[in-house]
């Protein structure tokens, strides 16, 4: 009996554990201010900040398809190449724990979630096998197999979030209309892209502001400690109730705004020409080049072997 | 036409001119404008003031043509710009004969960087990359801004996002320049920058500029033309010295006069009948006037006074109580690699009242933020009443520090007045001592009546006393401001003076100031403390802190204008006098003392 019950806590443990300690870790380590971070353009002179932006915004797409098509010794090779700019751009400090954070984070849920519920054909071994008392979960158990595929589809995910930050920490967002408009694509495709770039570290600034501003007026939101468990259901409540109290001052600040900026980008001319001018002019240098022979290849050498079922990923 | 200010003749025909001009929003039952004839010449500043809500940043938006094209109502009359109307035009045509920069420059920075910010309207306008380029440098050079043109806008200060507002909106190439409160977020040194920039714009490219602006102090000595707006029409449009001639209708609409022009007013023999529009002006006027030993004689009592008392009062960095009710020891604050805090030790007495000034980015919100446990110090502790402020806890130490933060709007969070009042109650018992309590609150903030109205049908006004009556039910032993007469027009930020001296008289509370408003609230608190570069620079009486005009201006801080009036008329002094009330009655002492030398009869 004792037998059962001690494994039936371990599973229990080994189930929720992880989903707790990922909002743990973001909560810590990043925040709020860290997602402000991690969305903000880091002005510098590096060669990457200097690259054709039409290159910049195809090169997550190209190596997201790559990340699809290819089998996962291939995808080792494409996430070690997604991860190499980054020395070359040495962003700060702050933005590299966000960055941690965002990289860690998902592949540990994928990791463990995948080893949780996907099985590989029989026979299985498992890792941890669950006792009858937590068949309602719907795992059988943990198998390695099922972890090593979350880690397979955690890098492919992560290719792509990795090039995309990438890009948004080095590309002004007036490169990213310059290049859209070069794509042929309206320019409230760009318009809106800045604008989420620029206002989302404000709404995030201003929801730490309205969240302090509720705790200055004497409501709650002190975390217990982790081992206070009597304390959490009441934490949990105290927390989904000031979402509903600072949605208002929220809502209406945002709207507030939205009018007047709205009102700026008329004033500045914005939608009265299809084709815009550009402040930056983005002459073709060897280091462009380069990006869009590799890129190229890449691409092209991933069709290739895929078309001789070479590093093919298996359906 | 032509008009005069400051024996500078600003001629030809107005470029824009407003004709009988009204204009109700949609929904409203009365007017926002009423039959405004306003017009609008080449290199003149002109100066539209007036208390909150006359129409002001209505006016604003019809000048520059976003209204109607964007705001919905019904406008009667006509703004013409070169003889054809401006109503006619789209916003981004309107934005070239007259550019408008709004208030809150971070609502108007929509790109990541000051160039491609400034770039932005030329761009839409698909000039081509010389002309952009040209406008880009131009507009940088223009508003001192070519040093940080690739700087990120959300890195910069208030100061350097309004210039960059400014420099975006004169891409445009605009004739005339039209801004909404442009030193609101500003402190005093960084606003007299932007003023300088803006009289560059108006003398050398020949740009009209129109302020409007509450801080008419700053703005007077820079401005070519001022009109005085109230109930949504023109009460008043003359040159400055003609406009402030009259002082009764100034004080019949609430608009305040600057100092020195009251002082020119209250003593128009020492003036020789002159009314003064800058501190430099006034202080010739005085060069051999009387009214110089008066000061003079005043302050040699004043320094004699202060060596009975024991030292001149001015300390640096010294703890200033021997039982504080909050203080500071050895508090440093790093941001990443930015320290904005750097080893202060400061302590609050119980029962005082003191402002906390200094230049934008100073460390003053960093200081007092930790004192509710807000952000957490790199090293040092602050203290309540003995007991460690723990960094986080700000649920526990805002029962003890009530901090009312500058967008008190913030702070609202319920349907109606009492529920707002009742917010903090429902999650903390009500101590047995509480400073107010919900009635009391009602009664003393002025809300009876208006219990089950919501906090947004409030004036501006009424939502910030309501926050604040909010905070004070409960027990509260500091209360901390943090720039609470910002955007505030001279009648709001007297009654709110007023307000806090009776909260003050009934409560006996401890007060910090954290503010810009050197000549309000600042010179109102019995003691001032500096910061600079995150470090206590002067800590000392009022009268004696402000009475150092260089030493504050180093730190980005401008001493009142009758502050500086006393310092340059005596050369040096420990210590001025604040108001212009004791300059009269210093002067009227003398008077007495000196009839016949003062010429009396």
């Amino acid at each position: 009996m004792s037998n059962i019950l001690v494994r039936t806590i371990l599973a229990y443990l080994l189930i929720f554990g992880t989903p707790m300690i990922l909002p743990v870790m973001f909560i810590k380590l990043v925040g709020l201010g860290g997602l402000r971070d991690l969305v903000t353009y880091e002005a510098r002179d590096t060669p990457l900040h200097k690259l054709d932006p039409r290159l910049k915004v195809l090169y997550p797409i190209a190596m997201g398809v790559l990340s699809i098509v290819l089998n996962w010794d291939f995808m080792l090779i494409v996430f070690g190449l997604t991860v190499l700019p980054w020395f070359w751009l040495r962003p700060s400090r702050s933005k590299v724990r966000v960055l941690m954070v965002m990289v860690i984070g998902p592949a540990l849920a994928g990791f463990w979630s995948q080893g949780l519920y996907y099985l590989p054909p029989p026979p299985i071994h498992y890792i941890y096998q669950f006792p009858w008392t937590i068949s309602w979960m719907g795992s059988p158990g943990i198998t390695g197999y099922g972890m090593v595929f979350g880690l397979q589809q955690s890098a492919r995910v992560l290719v792509t979030v990795s090039t995309s930050m990438l890009i948004l920490i080095s590309t002004d967002v007036g490169d990213f209309t310059w290049a859209f408009e070069r794509f042929r694509m309206p320019p409230q495709v760009g318009f809106a892209l800045t604008a989420a770039l620029r206002f989302l570290p404000d709404m995030i600034s201003r929801t730490t502001l309205v969240l302090r501003a509720v705790e200055l007026r004497g409501y709650d939101m002190s975390r217990p400690r982790w081992f206070q468990v009597r304390l959490w259901p009441d934490y949990v409540k105290r927390l989904s109730r000031c979402i509903v109290i600072i949605t208002v001052p929220l809502l209406v600040g945002s709207l507030r705004g939205t009018a007047t900026m709205a009102m700026v980008a008329d004033a500045r001319g914005f939608g009265v020409n299809r084709r815009r001018g550009s402040l930056q002019e983005h002459p073709t240098t060897k280091y462009d080049i380069g990006g869009y022979v590799i890129l190229v290849l890449l691409v092209g050498g991933a069709i290739v072997l895929n078309h001789f079922r070479i590093g093919a990923r298996p359906y | 036409m032509t008009r005069c200010g400051r024996g500078r003749v600003i001629s030809g025909n107005p470029e824009l001119v407003a004709e009988d001009v009204s204009f109700a929003y949609l929904g409203a039952t009365t007017a926002a404008l009423r039959h405004i004839e306003l017009p609008v010449s080449a290199g003149e500043v002109l100066l539209i003031t007036g208390v909150s809500g006359c129409g002001k940043s209505t006016l604003a938006l019809v000048l520059s043509g976003l209204i109607p094209s964007r705001v919905q109502g019904e406008l009667r009359g006509r703004v013409m710009f070169d003889g054809k109307p401006l109503s006619g035009l789209k916003p981004h045509e309107a934005s070239q004969l007259v550019g408008m920069v709004f208030q809150n420059p971070n609502l108007q920075l929509i790109n990541q960087t000051v160039q491609s910010e400034v770039a932005f309207g030329p761009e839409n306008l698909a000039l081509p990359h010389a002309e952009i380029v040209s406008r880009v440098n131009w507009c940088l050079d223009v508003t001192g801004m070519a040093g940080m043109r690739k700087s990120a806008t959300v890195t910069l200060s208030g100061g350097q996002k309004q210039r960059t507002a400014i420099a975006a909106t004169l891409a445009m190439r605009p004739r005339i320049l039209v801004l909404d409160e442009p030193l609101s977020d500003l402190d005093p040194v960084g606003a007299q920058e932007v003023l300088a920039t803006l009289q560059r714009l108006a003398r050398h490219e020949g740009t009209a500029v129109v302020i409007i602006e509450h801080r008419v102090d700053e703005v007077a000595p820079w401005a070519d033309r001022v009109v005085l707006m109230d109930g949504g029409r023109v009460l008043l449009d003359q040159p400055p010295k003609v406009a402030w001639a009259d002082s009764a209708v100034w004080a019949r609409t609430g608009v305040g006069v600057p100092d020195v022009v009251q002082l020119a007013q209250a003593l128009p023999d020492a003036f020789g009948g002159a009314i003064p529009l800058s501190v430099e002006e006034a202080a010739g006027q005085l060069a051999d006037s009387w009214l110089v030993p008066a000061l003079a004689q005043a302050a040699t009592a004043r320094a004699g006074a202060a060596a009975l008392e024991g030292g001149n009062g001015v300390i640096n960095g010294q703890p200033g109580s021997a039982t504080p009710v909050l203080s500071w020891e050895a508090i440093s604050v790093d941001f990443g690699t930015v320290r904005a805090v750097n080893d202060v030790t400061l302590a609050i007495g119980e029962g005082e009242s003191v402002a906390m000034i200094g230049a934008n980015g100073s460390g003053k919100s960093t200081l007092t933020g930790l004192a509710v446990g807000m952000g957490t110090p790199s090293a040092g502790q602050v203290f309540f009443r003995g007991h460690p402020v723990q960094p986080g806890k700000v649920f526990e130490h805002a029962a003890q520090v009530a901090l009312l933060l500058q967008a008190a709007d913030e702070m609202l969070f319920e349907e109606t007045v009492i529920a707002e009042l009742r917010f903090g109650t429902k999650f903390r018992a009500l101590p047995p001592d509480p400073v107010l309590d919900v009635q009391g609150a009602i009664d003393f903030f002025g809300f009876t009546g208006l219990e089950q109205v919501s906090p947004w049908e409030l004036s501006q006004g009424g939502r910030q006393r309501l926050a604040l009556g909010a905070l004070l039910v409960g027990a509260p032993g500091v209360l901390v401001l943090d720039e609470p007469t910002t955007g505030q027009d001279a009648e709001h930020m007297r009654s709110f003076l007023r307000l806090l001296a009776a909260v003050r008289n009934r409560t006996g509370l401890t007060v910090l100031a954290v503010t810009h408003d050197i000549r309000g609230l600042a010179s109102r608190a019995e003691r001032i403390v500096l910061l600079g570069d995150g470090q206590v620079r002067m800590d000392g009486p009022t009268s004696r802190v402000l009475a150092r005009t260089d030493e504050l201006k180093r730190w980005g801080v401008l001493s009142p204008p009758l502050a500086r009036l006393q310092v340059q008329l005596l050369g040096h002094c420990d210590d001025v006098l604040l108001t212009v009330g004791e300059m009269t009655a210093a002067a009227g002492a003398y008077r007495d003392a000196h009839a016949p030398a003062a010429g009396r009869p």
